[in-house]
């Protein structure tokens, strides 16, 4: 059974949610499923419901941070670990609006080692960058970023980590960055905030989480950390 | 109409290390303190309560703990002639807010300086000859002596139950410490702490080298302790979350674990909190403060008359207050006039990372802030500058404040920022790898210095402080020179993979990238008037009842962390105060 | 069933008995003209009766009263002590005062709420009292109080029942004078005298009859200082002999550095009604005084019968440190507790209590250990030692079940002996808490 042909549980979900959007978002989003062999990013959305990202964009990150946290069998993908979810919550905390940066102008360029000097927090960074790479999917492929296979997927990505993308309002470098910067965030976060569902990330790398305590383990050469990870919450991973 | 509140004898410009160290000995004096903190009041509970404190998002991403940006920043630029543009996320440096200052979110190293970090000028003069100091580098020597902090650093590090082993007692030395400090009056109150992997490692390779390790010390208590003020703290616990997290143990010292809990029960002391100061007031023929011009909690305009007013902000606000306040001279870098701005120096920073296989467990989310091993063979007089060929020299270290997947995971050279050759790269490193630092000095230069910004300004309306500041070739050499022997050193270990990331040719400062928060000088503490802001009691030149204890008082700085000394210099400043101003309010140093 | 009749003649019998007015004689010495030794003396023997826990309120004049103590019956407001005439005892002469003190009877006959612990202050000397009455009349500053009605409804706020109660359960000073010759030495017999008269350890730390009085005024009774009695949600302490839930353990350096500074070396007051006797009261008392009460607490033979125990073992310590968790509790502990109190339970001396061996830990009742861990809790700064060393609560992080199997891993390992915890008894704190 193929994915083009019937969508998944959870898609069913992720298509349920998706009803209350505008019907043209419906229709990108539906897109996806006929056109191409899809990224297939939205498989792993799970059942949350986006509240800050529109279809558009949530089908755009579902699919890139899939791309830069790929499945495989070394760990979780981030789709699988719950990155998309995270993202789009804390795209709702003042963080991503900017509340502890200077956010006043005037905003002048400057070389990079000053950092972002523009006028956009976070969560806009995201939105403005997302809807410049479609413009620019749209334009030589005619199709959205989602909508491309993984292979494109990936090659636009480096074009906009290697800042060789011509965004408007946005450099794809900066973009870039505040993206891969929360897809690593929602995948090694504690589980409260969205991401790294089940600790799974944290099992991949061996990391123990909340536990900071290790007075007992310090001197050990011999053999590994032995504990699971425990969460925020006080779950064991 | 601004509200006043009753006159006190000495208003505390924030309650850091600084501020409470002042308090304390002040009120012991007899003196009524009002401490004012622009952040929020801070303590183990319910702040850094057990675990909550650990999430990294909260701590190292939302930054809970440190300044707001959006509240007071500084603007920054590489040359004069440059514009400068905000810092408006935080990257390069990390000032704390709310009680207990940077204070609470350091990472425990405490060292004293050198006995030759103290006239460094003459003594490269002697070593080396008048010409060998370059004519734009503005480096000075401390208005005082290694042997007059002395039981400063003594009581401080008592205060803060640090860990060490000494390396000369009394003139003496023992082995075991290092060789090169200057002489101990007493051992150091807890012995060191247990060693990591990579601190283990680092005896080994640095021995094989013909360095003299000895334990960083760090105000990490490695056993349980009871300070002379009867404050108590545990041992640590190798938590990993030191560098921006309040301790969740009692184990860091801070002026929260420290001290404060004395002072909480005084009642000459007291502590407003969200209050935000904007300004001293000096008198109308500025040569007198009467006090200070603060936002209460609430926003409303309060004045608090002082007879003594201590600058106890973070080394950058202290300037920043000087030069909104009037008190002192502006330093002009064209015209080489003026005191308050001059000399801001910084930590020249570089790391190496060693990567190993599966079978060696670093693990390094296990994690000390002040904890591990140095040596000081490439430090002070050890290094011969003429042959090394630049000025200043820098410790070499293992330090593992402990690491987590927010904080980042330094991958091992080649493997990409991300893919499954990423996710592959961050499970090998993770658990398998573990740093060695290179920490070097930083002198100080004409063209690097704090002014007023002409154009951005902070959420109160004022002008922020604006930072002009590059590496000098000086600086990159050293840092190639030490990076090099870091390196060097790393390879008798063997790992599979190694970087390091010495600084290039012609590189300039990158203020995203974090490379301590040891922001130095701006107002120094000098013999001559005309090129320092502070006399040798850290006293204001032109405004005698203000003091400013703080890094902004270094010359240039060494290669050891500032807190030690810091503390120290508050301590010397305090007993000048109690034992010569008290008894007669005026200069302690007449140019 | 008792006709009506009986009823009705048995309860005008005891309105009779419980009108009929009690005498009290004479204080032996007459009130004399303040001097300075007498008024510290008084001042320091208000200091160790607590005086200031009752009768003032926070942020209130020094001993004006109003403050509200939670009783079962309602809320009672404690009166005011200062020497206004109108509103506190200005008008008391010395036989009125000591009425009061000794006798629980007010300047109108009234019969005291016991919440004043006049059948321990009973045993007060009368030099002592009158010490007390010259510092209250002189050295304490008048000022005015607000009358406060008496949270308590009819028909419980009928008094004449108390009289009743007082007259059946609380001793009289000359009937049951305090005999330090009970006692080997001065030192002992001191702290018996601090401990059962100023001090009203009893109060708290005496089980009490189900008809409220304390099943004991002194160490004539296993019951004295037993422990068990809940003040405001905490379990006060077995303060006898027991290993395991009391004192057997403790050094009477232990006892002295727990009055002065609310923690010793190894353990720490817990909950605020006893760190509010350590602030107001004990860390002020002289070291000497302090020494004679551990020396006296140290003279208390554990209670009769079976009582938690503990019997230092290490095995616990030893397989939690190779990582062994034998069940949810013990892996509980790892994910909450070890941080602070170590996979051995000994906490780290001078800093972080230990679980090993704690009474707090063990007492029969787990009320204040379950408190302790849903809700946390704080000590107080001294003068002696400022640290106001607190543990967080973790109500937040483990369900009822949870807390359970936790409480019941700690009262199990590293020699603990003492009985399972129920997750109804957490859900039954929380409930508690979570209606504050």
């Amino acid at each position: 059974m193929s994915d083009d042909e019937a969508p998944s549980p959870s898609r069913r979900k992720l298509f349920k949610s998706l009803s209350l959007v505008p019907i043209a978002a419906v229709a990108i989003a539906g897109c996806a499923r006929e056109t191409d062999k899809p990224a297939g990013a939205d498989r792993h959305a799970g059942d949350y419901h986006p509240a800050f990202f529109n279809a558009a964009e949530w089908a755009f990150i579902v699919a890139a941070c899939e791309r830069l946290i790929p499945p495989d069998d070394v760990g979780p993908s981030a789709s699988q670990a719950g990155v998309p979810e995270f993202i789009d919550r804390h795209m709702q905390t003042p963080y991503a609006s900017g509340d502890i940066w200077y956010m006043q102008g005037p905003f002048i360029e400057a070389a990079p080692q000053f950092g972002y000097q523009g006028r956009l927090p976070v969560r806009d960074i995201l939105r403005v960058g997302i809807k410049g790479i479609d413009a620019h999917c749209a334009k030589q492929f005619a199709k959205t970023f989602a909508q491309l296979g993984t292979g494109d997927q990936e090659s636009v990505l480096k074009s906009a980590e290697a800042g060789k993308l011509p965004l408007e309002n946005i450099s794809a470098k900066e973009f870039f960055s505040q993206l891969l910067n929360e897809t690593r965030m929602g995948y090694f976060c504690d589980p409260k905030h969205g991401g790294n569902k089940h600790m799974a990330a944290w099992k991949m790398i061996g990391y123990p989480g909340m536990r900071a305590d290790y007075a007992n383990w310090v001197g050990v050469r011999d053999r590994p950390y032995p504990l699971a990870p425990v969460d925020l919450a006080g779950k064991r991973g | 109409m601004a509200i006043v509140k009753p006159k006190v004898d000495a208003v505390i410009v924030g309650l850091g290390w600084t501020g409470a160290i002042m308090a304390k000995e002040l009120t012991d004096a007899g003196l009524t303190v009002v401490a004012l903190e622009r952040g929020p009041d801070r303590d183990t509970q319910p702040d850094f309560a057990y675990p909550r404190v650990v999430d990294e998002l909260e701590g190292s991403i939302h930054r809970k703990f440190l300044q707001s940006l959006a509240k007071e920043t500084i603007t920054a630029r590489h040359g004069i002639k440059d514009t400068a543009v905000p810092y408006r996320q935080m990257g390069s440096f990390k000032p704390g807010t709310g009680v207990g200052g940077a204070g609470t979110h350091w990472s425990g190293c405490h060292f004293r300086a050198l006995r030759e970090d103290f006239n460094l000028r003459s003594n490269l003069r002697q070593r080396y000859g008048a010409k060998f100091i370059p004519e734009n580098m503005s480096i000075a020597d401390f208005p005082l002596s290694y042997e007059d902090l002395e039981p400063h650093f003594d009581h401080f590090e008592h205060v803060c139950g640090t860990s060490g082993k000494a390396g000369v007692l009394n003139g003496v030395k023992i082995p075991g410490g290092n060789p090169f400090e200057g002489s101990r009056s007493r051992e150091f109150p807890l012995p060191p702490n247990r060693d990591y992997l990579g601190a283990e490692l680092f005896y080994k390779a640095a021995r094989e080298r013909g360095y003299n390790p000895y334990p960083i010390p760090a105000s990490n208590a490695s056993a349980p302790y009871v300070n002379p003020y009867g404050c108590q703290m545990g041992p640590c616990n190798f938590c990993g979350f030191c560098s921006d997290y309040g301790c969740l143990n009692y184990s860091k010292a801070s002026p929260n674990v420290s001290i404060l809990p004395v002072l909480r029960l005084r009642k000459a002391f007291e502590l407003r909190a969200h209050a935000q100061v904007l300004k001293v007031n000096l008198d109308g023929a500025s040569s007198r403060a009467t006090g200070v011009t603060y936002l209460d909690a609430e926003g409303k305009e309060t004045e608090q008359p002082a007879d003594l007013v201590l600058l106890c902000a973070f080394s950058l606000f202290n300037v920043h207050l000087m030069l909104l306040s009037g008190i002192g001279k502006p330093y002009d870098p064209v015209a080489g006039s003026g005191s308050v701005g001059r000399n801001y120096s910084y930590q020249n920073l570089n790391r190496v990372t060693l990567f190993f296989d599966e079978k060696v467990q670093a693990n390094g989310f296990i994690g000390i802030g002040g904890g591990g091993a140095t040596f000081d063979d490439l430090n002070g007089n050890q290094l011969d500058n003429a042959k090394a060929g630049f000025i200043g020299g820098g410790v070499i270290w293992a330090r593992q404040p402990g690491s987590g997947p927010i904080r980042g995971i330094t991958t091992a050279p080649g493997v990409p920022n991300w893919g499954s050759a990423w996710k592959q790269g961050v499970k090998d490193a993770f658990r398998h790898s573990f740093y060695y630092e290179v920490q070097g000095a930083c002198m100080s230069y004409r063209s690097n210095y704090l002014d007023l910004d002409p154009t951005y300004r902070d959420a109160f309306g004022r002008p922020l402080l604006r930072m002009t500041f590059d590496w000098d070739a000086n600086e990159i050499r050293a840092s190639q020179f030490l990076v090099g022997k870091a390196l060097d050193l790393c390879k008798v270990l063997n790992p599979r993979a190694l970087s390091g990331d010495a600084k290039k040719s012609g590189e300039h400062y990158n203020i995203t990238r974090y490379q301590s928060t040891h922001t130095c000088g701006g107002a120094i503490m000098g013999a001559d008037p005309k090129t320092s802001a502070l006399n040798r009691y850290l006293q204001s030149w032109d405004v005698p009842n203000v003091f400013a204890p703080g890094a902004n008082a270094f010359p240039q700085n060494n290669g050891y962390n500032p807190t030690g000394m810091v503390g120290a210099l508050t301590y010397w400043a305090a007993k000048a105060i109690r034992e010569q101003y008290l008894k007669s309010p005026g200069a302690l140093v007449h140019a | 069933m008792i006709p009506i009749g009986c009823l009705v003649v048995l309860v005008l019998g005891a309105w009779i008995y419980a009108s009929l007015p009690t005498h009290t004689r004479s204080m032996a010495i007459s009130p004399q003209q303040p001097n300075a030794a007498a008024i510290e003396r008084g001042r320091y023997l208000a200091v160790a009766a607590d005086c200031t826990a009752c009768h003032t309120e926070p942020g209130g004049r020094p001993f004006a009263g109003g403050l509200a103590i939670d009783s079962p019956l309602g809320a009672i407001y404690s009166t005011n002590i200062t020497p206004d005439p109108a509103t506190g005892i200005g008008k008391f002469t010395q036989d009125d005062f000591d009425r009061a003190v000794r006798h629980g009877i007010d300047d109108e006959g009234v019969t005291l709420y016991p919440a004043m612990p006049y059948p321990s202050y009973a045993r007060m000397s009368d030099e002592d009292i009158a010490a007390l009455y010259a510092y209250f009349m002189h050295a304490v500053d008048p000022a005015p109080g607000t009358d406060h009605v008496n949270g308590i409804r009819w028909p419980l706020s009928i008094r004449w029942p108390l009289a009743l109660w007082r007259k059946v359960f609380a001793p009289s000073p000359d009937a049951a004078p305090f005999d330090a010759s009970k006692y080997k030495d001065a030192v002992v017999a001191r702290g018996a005298y601090l401990v059962q008269g100023p001090g009203h350890c009893g109060a708290c730390h005496t089980p009490r009859a189900i008809t409220l009085q304390e099943k004991s005024l002194d160490d004539s009774a296993d019951s004295f200082l037993a422990g068990g009695q809940r003040i405001g949600g905490w379990v006060a302490v077995n303060l006898r002999g027991n290993i395991g839930d009391g004192l057997g353990n403790w050094s009477k350096e232990d006892i002295v550095a727990t009055l002065h500074t609310a923690r010793n070396s190894q353990q720490a007051v817990v909950g605020a009604p006893m760190s509010e006797v350590v602030v107001h009261s004990t860390q002020h008392l002289s070291d000497a005084d302090l020494q004679a009460v551990a020396a006296y607490l140290k003279t208390l033979p554990p209670t009769a019968g079976d009582s938690p125990k503990f019997a230092a073992n290490p095995a616990t310590a030893a397989a939690l440190l190779e990582g062994h968790e034998a069940n949810r509790g013990a892996e509980l502990y790892d994910d909450n507790c070890a941080a602070c109190h170590r996979s051995d339970g000994g906490g780290s001396p001078n800093a972080l209590p230990k679980i090993a061996g704690n009474p707090s830990v063990l007492a029969e009742d787990p009320e204040s250990l379950i408190r302790l861990v849903l809700a946390g809790s704080a000590l107080p700064g001294t003068a002696a030692a400022p640290s106001p060393l607190a543990m967080p609560g973790f109500a937040w992080r483990m369900s009822n079940d949870e807390v359970a199997q936790l409480l019941t891993f700690i009262r199990g390992s590293w020699g603990n002996q003492a009985a399972s915890v129920s997750a109804g008894q957490v859900g039954r704190v929380r409930a508690s808490l979570d209606a504050k």
